[in-house]
């Protein structure tokens, strides 16, 4: 029974130790990788491929909009 | 007179044992909960449906040939497989044993005598054989997921990878759950079975599918329907977790936008990834490697037709045979049991632990970084159950401020969970496997 907790508490250590190794070996890995394609090959088109982050954007400026077009509005009533 | 007792007696109704009847009701409640509740119904219907089918009596769907034979055969088919596994006993439970521990040369020889007299496999356990035994469902559905994973997020912000890895040790933690009650006489899960419930805290049904069926196949069932069940109630065990460790400015941080990734980098990133688990861990390498294939496809552009395939054709085929595979493992005898009851339990707190253990991995970085650069509630998705953990940040997050849209900064940690829960699988695959 001792014995089986004990290997528990081995796969434990070592299994959580793994996956953080191997993880910042990853982190690092992807570092060098960015720092490389950057410098060797830069990419041209950049504003072409920004779906992603026009995607977050959006609902935020919709926001954005709503809170004016409030505002004129207000401001158009109390006129 | 004769006919109609015959009839009678082959019929479900007389043969039907209570454990049986009790595994449909399970089978439908599973059926309830994905058609009434929407629980990751994708794979709760098949699961469920085959459990039912399973457990029809009579039928052997989930039996092999043998096994059939056992049940059905007369005392001359009995007679025959004796000598075939070279026992003396012709009682069917001592049958049974011999035929789990006979070597390959006597298995086979039962198999053909069943053959002879007409008995094969149910059609479940054809199903089983090809789509989990093999290892072959889970590891496609993996490809699947890789083609569907943008690692955009994640690329932008690499440190998200800690909060991954700090969610594992849900999966840890559990175990050593599993062996506590073993070690207190409650329970009695080997270190092997222990593992694999562990890694129903990785949030993750592929890699909980494939852990299980190589090293706990008897307890396959259970945990699969614990860890389906589980990733869709994340939205209900999640926010109390994150409420209770974050404090409400922590929850308003609102995160820089994230950089934006170049294609090449996209492309690099699979092969990166590949290469590290081919010089580190090769026992994760067949989980990794159809992921990291899968992510490829998607992200090289020139194979659009393979990319589309994987991330819908294929995968749904594989979801209904693994679905339909999986539930053939709910069979009475071997789901109604103490140890279903420990599963369900240990899962719950493997996912709980997870998800407390990102959330203050993150609050350690966000300390680290100065206090107001990364948002708390982005570490619980690092448990991976994509793309349900992120959208509960999101969530949580909007509701701290109304302007705080974390969903894309989650997917970060969300898709390193994968990849943590991956590394884990392979970790015990190797120790105990």
């Amino acid at each position: 029974m001792d014995n089986l907790m004990s290997e528990g508490l081995s796969l434990m250590v070592f299994g959580m130790g793994f996956v953080f190794v191997f993880l910042t070996l990853l982190v690092f890995a992807t570092g060098i990788m960015s720092k490389l394609i950057a410098k060797v090959a830069p990419e041209a088109p950049v504003p072409a491929k920004s779906a992603p982050v026009v995607a977050v954007a959006a609902p935020a400026g919709d926001d954005e909009l709503v809170a004016v077009m409030t505002a004129a509005v207000h401001q158009f009533r109390k006129d | 007179m004769d006919k109609l007792m015959d009839l009678w007696h082959a019929s479900g109704l007389y043969n039907i044992t209570g454990g049986q009847a009790f595994m449909i009701l399970i089978g439908l409640l599973l059926l309830f909960l994905a058609i009434r509740k929407n629980f990751e119904p994708l794979l709760l219907v098949p699961i469920g449906f085959g459990g039912i089918l399973a457990n029809i009596p009579e039928a052997g769907l989930a039996m092999s040939a043998v096994e059939n034979a056992i049940h059905l055969g007369g005392p001359e088919m009995l007679s025959n497989l004796a000598a075939a596994l070279h026992i003396s006993s012709t009682e069917p439970e001592a049958l049974k044993h011999a035929y789990h521990l006979a070597d390959s040369a006597s298995h086979t020889a039962a198999v053909y005598a069943a053959n002879d007299h007409g008995f094969n496999n149910g059609m479940l356990y054809n199903f089983y054989t090809v789509a989990i035994a093999s290892g072959a469902a889970p590891l496609i559905i993996f490809m699947g997921v890789g083609a569907m994973t943008d690692f955009g997020p994640l690329l932008a912000n690499p440190k998200t990878l800690f909060l991954g890895a700090a969610a594992q040790f849900g999966i840890f933690a559990t175990i050593m759950g599993a062996v506590s009650l073993t070690t207190l006489g409650l329970m009695d899960f080997t270190i092997q079975d222990a593992a694999a419930i562990g890694i129903i805290g990785g949030a993750d049904g592929p890699t909980a599918i494939y852990v299980a069926s190589l090293l706990a196949p008897d307890l396959l069932g259970a945990i699969a329907v614990a860890a389906y069940s589980y990733m869709a109630l994340v939205p209900l065990i999640q926010p109390p977790i994150m409420r209770a460790l974050t404090t409400e400015a922590e929850r308003k941080i609102s995160m820089v936008q994230l950089r934006h990734v170049p294609k090449t980098e996209k492309i690099m990133f699979p092969i990166v990834l590949l290469i590290l688990v081919a010089l580190l861990l090769p026992d994760a390498a067949p989980l990794l490697g159809m992921f990291c294939f899968g992510n490829l496809m998607r992200e090289c552009g020139v194979v659009d037709r393979l990319s589309d395939t994987s991330q819908n054709a294929l995968i749904n085929i594989v979801t209904i045979f693994l679905g339909l595979s999986v539930g053939s493992k709910l069979s009475a005898d071997k789901f109604l049991d103490i140890q279903t009851l420990g599963i369900l339990v240990l899962g719950v707190i493997a996912f709980g632990i997870g998800t407390a253990c990102g959330v203050l991995m993150a609050k350690v970085m966000n300390k680290m970084a100065g206090g107001n650069a990364i948002n708390p509630l982005i570490g619980s998705a690092g448990v991976s159950a994509v793309p349900m953990a992120a959208r509960v940040s999101n969530k949580l997050g909007l509701e701290s401020n109304s302007q705080n849209f974390l969903l894309m900064h989650a997917m970060g940690p969300n898709v390193a969970g994968v990849i943590g829960s991956a590394v884990a699988a392979g970790v015990m695959i190797k120790f105990v496997g």
